[in-house]
């Protein structure tokens, strides 16, 4: 071999990462976002007020931020508020909502089938089916193709 | 007090039945990685963009359904409930004796993805010609000819 082929560190070099059509997920900022206040709703909740308490717990989705535990604290108190409405008023709660409300209730939906405990998958699948009702198969959609999970 | 299982049948395969009707939305769409190529894209996850978030329902912490898309491929696996020891072993001699077989039923994956018993796969070509199973080269030259 000739003296000018004796490096062959090129080789070596991922080609894919210098694409420039490749897709990089965007990284917007979103700290801010620390997830539904606890304090709020546990006290929307003793007073009994569950529709206010859904509207609370809907605010400030931990969409952007990377922090597990705001997620996971946000996923626990959503579902503790969904399983303490009664069946009857799920489908008005549901009602009350608008468009992108419904879509992140179904977002919380999800999460909260992943990690089920006790009575919370049958609590969920109701919800599920009073969202789907208003929400249709569209929201589910946004569901599977969001790139920002909650 | 929870409610007898029977209750949350019904539900349940609403919720699977809406999920899939959503995420059984494909097109054809050939590999990017390598010319001429067509893969399933859930299966070589080669490219961020072409996949969907993954999705589980849960009926209770024993059955559930992960249902995982892509622009053309979406792979559905169940957890199928076992009560007890026996339970266990006959699902899962049932199971070995359907995937052994998985060339001809087409849309059953050889082997269960980790946590789960069953997978059915399907493929944007396979939902066209249910007869035939499975994509071929072919469907690019039928749709010019439509």
């Amino acid at each position: 071999m000739s003296k000018n082929t004796v490096s062959d560190r090129f080789r070596k070099v991922d080609v894919d990462e210098y694409d420039e059509n490749k897709f990089v997920d965007e990284d917007d900022g979103g700290e801010n976002q620390a997830g539904p206040d606890d304090a709020e709703v546990d006290a929307l909740l003793r007073q009994g007020n569950m529709n206010a308490a859904l509207q609370a717990v809907l605010k400030n989705p931990p969409i952007n931020t990377k922090n597990q535990s705001a997620k996971e604290r946000a996923e626990l108190l959503v579902v503790k508020v969904l399983s303490s409405f009664k069946s009857s008023d799920i489908e008005k709660a549901v009602g009350s909502l608008d468009q992108a409300a419904v879509d992140l209730l179904m977002k919380y939906i999800y999460r909260g089938f992943e990690s089920p405990n006790d009575n919370s998958s049958a609590v969920l699948l109701q919800w599920h089916e009073k969202a789907l009702a208003v929400g249709g198969v569209g929201s589910i959609v946004r569901v599977l193709t969001a790139r920002k999970t909650i | 007090m929870s409610p007898p299982q029977t209750a949350t049948l019904r539900p349940y395969l609403n919720a699977v039945k809406a999920t899939l009707q959503a995420a059984l939305c494909l097109e054809n769409f050939s590999s990017q990685v390598v010319e001429r190529h067509n893969k399933p894209e859930v299966e070589v996850r080669s490219s961020k963009e072409l996949l969907l978030q993954p999705v589980v329902i849960s009926r209770n912490d024993k059955e559930k359904v992960l249902i995982e898309g892509s622009i053309n491929s979406v792979r559905v696996s169940i957890a199928v409930k076992q009560a007890d020891e026996i339970e266990k072993i006959l699902c899962h001699k049932f199971m070995r004796f359907m995937m052994m077989r998985a060339e001809n039923f087409f849309i059953l994956r050889r082997k269960p993805v980790e946590g789960y018993d069953i997978n059915v796969q399907t493929q944007a070509g396979g939902l066209r010609h249910p007869l035939h199973g499975g994509d071929r080269q072919g469907d690019q030259r039928d749709e010019t000819v439509r």
